[in-house]
């Protein structure tokens, strides 16, 4: 009997535990859905994905140490024929270390001028790669500076030759970051030669959309693709990457253009956080040269657009974006 | 619950972790990711269904949100009743054979990968149910099997003794 009791106790109690546990994961879901970029629970997250960071360097290495497991495979499996042709390869490769020595040199010399930040007249601070999302749902990278380095929540990120995300979150000395192609990414952005403007948005596949196009604008393949700055989100002027292809003809509402970026996200290594483009604080006509510089600068072929500008809003430094913390497109209001 | 089992579940639960946030990325396989957590948690409810509470998957679907970028409580929330409906069902439908717990883990993962997915839609993910369907909830769910399948042979043998002695309604290795 007294067993009994007890059994029914630990059921009833178990029962009481497993309702409350869903009572308390659904008032997080809310509350979280509900509360700002600087909630409580975001500030808990982003402190929680600081402090494992570590673990994601590991992370890397794994995925370095797995990378060459299968190179290590592929040259056990190899033939003398193959073997042959890598000797050879080997050779002309030792002939070209020389050269790459010398490359090696002025790429150092190049940084060393990106260091000083005023080539494309872009400030910000440089930052490594250390992690990837441990996440299915989300495309997110972690990069080696944080708040102590001034990184804050909303800042653009750029990779060598164009816009890669969005910092979403930043924790002492990491911090998060949304990339483009991660499907609640958004980012207002215009057809460079057009300056027709719409909102790049990310899909579950890895492909960029832009959407909400003027139904009479003029978008061909192989028109290059920038951000707008409406909504303060990005920076203006930042190359993101070129159209690929365009859904519907031009007069049809409904036109999803596919766009590819620049920057592989793939082999994403180093990257720029962007504090201020330099001339957003000049007037419109010198925003648009800037953004035609910055996207000749950043390998675009195409600096056609570098008129007037047809956005009135000011492009704002992106450091001061404080809209939800999720870069969510839907929150850009400049439009 | 034993000591020792109590242990085991602990240092279950820290490795689960560890490689969610390690290996994971490493081993992500085009767009799909293992999810070591969920994995950890639903083979607990399947091989110790009587025993195993709502408190473990609660912890392990916290972790997965807080360290990652999705809404706090989505995983927690529906790791606790994923794990709840693998453990009735197993319960009622144990039938002696590998089958039975390796069905209810795929059901289960599926469920929750596929209302992870929609929960996320919910919080604002712009993306289409069938592409989420197709091009994340199958494959982790298919990945999170082949995890599942590792992880149950191995809690199989630690927390139900993988002998004769293991309680009625836990699964016997054939």
């Amino acid at each position: 009997m007294a067993l009994n009791f007890q059994q029914q106790s630990s059921a009833l109690m178990r029962r009481a535990l497993l309702i409350g546990l869903i009572a308390a994961s659904i008032i997080m879901v809310t509350a979280y859905s509900r509360e700002g970029s600087t909630g409580p629970l975001h500030t808990l997250q982003s402190a929680v994905s600081g402090a494992v960071s570590p673990l994601r360097i590991v992370g890397g290495s794994v995925e370095a140490a797995t990378s060459t497991v299968g190179d290590t495979m592929e040259n056990i499996t190899a033939d003398q024929n193959t073997l042959t042709g890598l000797r050879e390869y080997n050779s002309q490769l030792e002939q070209q270390y020389a050269q790459m020595e010398e490359y090696k040199q002025e790429a150092q010399r190049l940084q060393k001028l990106l260091d000083l930040k005023d080539n494309y007249q872009i400030e910000g601070t440089g930052a490594r790669v250390i992690g990837r999302s441990s996440e299915a749902w989300s495309q997110t990278v972690i990069i080696n500076k944080g708040t102590n380095e001034g990184i804050s929540t909303g800042q653009t990120v750029i990779g060598t030759s164009g816009v890669v995300g969005q910092v979403v979150s930043a924790s002492g000395s990491t911090a998060t970051v949304r990339l483009l192609t991660d499907p609640q990414s958004g980012a207002a952005a215009m057809v460079q030669s057009s300056r027709a403007e719409g909102i790049l948005r990310g899909s579950l596949i890895g492909l960029l959309y832009l959407e909400d196009l003027d139904a009479d604008a003029e978008v061909n393949v192989g028109d290059v693709i920038v951000t707008s700055g409406l909504g303060g989100s990005y920076a203006r002027g930042l190359i993101i990457g070129t159209v690929v292809k365009v859904d519907a003809q031009q007069g049809d509402t409904s036109r999803r253009i596919v766009v590819s970026p620049n920057d592989s996200i793939d082999t994403l290594e180093d990257v720029l956080v962007v504090s201020s483009v330099g001339a957003s604080d000049d007037d419109d006509s010198g925003s648009s040269s800037s953004s035609s510089s910055s996207a000749s600068a950043n390998g675009s072929n195409n600096s056609s657009g570098s008129g007037t500008g047809s956005s009135s809003s000011s492009s704002s430094s992106s450091s001061s974006s404080d809209n939800s913390g999720n870069g969510n497109s839907s929150n850009e209001g400049g439009r | 619950m034993g000591e020792k089992n109590n242990l085991v579940l602990v240092v279950g639960a820290i490795a689960a972790f560890v490689l969610q946030i390690a290996l994971a990325p490493a081993v992500a396989l085009f767009s799909a990711q293992p999810n070591f957590l969920l994995a950890y948690a639903l083979v607990v409810a399947i091989v110790i269904p009587t025993e195993a509470g709502p408190v473990l998957p609660f912890v392990m679907g916290l972790l997965y949100d807080l360290t990652g970028t999705g809404p706090v409580g989505g995983m927690a929330l529906l790791l606790v009743i994923a794990c709840f409906l693998a453990s009735r069902v197993f319960s009622l439908m144990d039938n002696d054979t590998l089958f039975m717990p390796l069905a209810i883990f795929t059901a289960c993962a599926l469920l929750a990968e596929l209302s992870y997915g929609m929960l996320l839609m919910a919080c604002g993910l712009a993306a289409n149910p069938l592409e989420a369907l197709f091009t994340r909830a199958l494959p982790c769910a298919l990945y999170d099997c082949a995890v599942g399948l590792v992880v149950y042979f191995v809690m199989a043998r630690l927390l139900a003794g993988g002998a004769q002695d293991r309680g009625l309604r836990t699964p016997k290795l054939r």
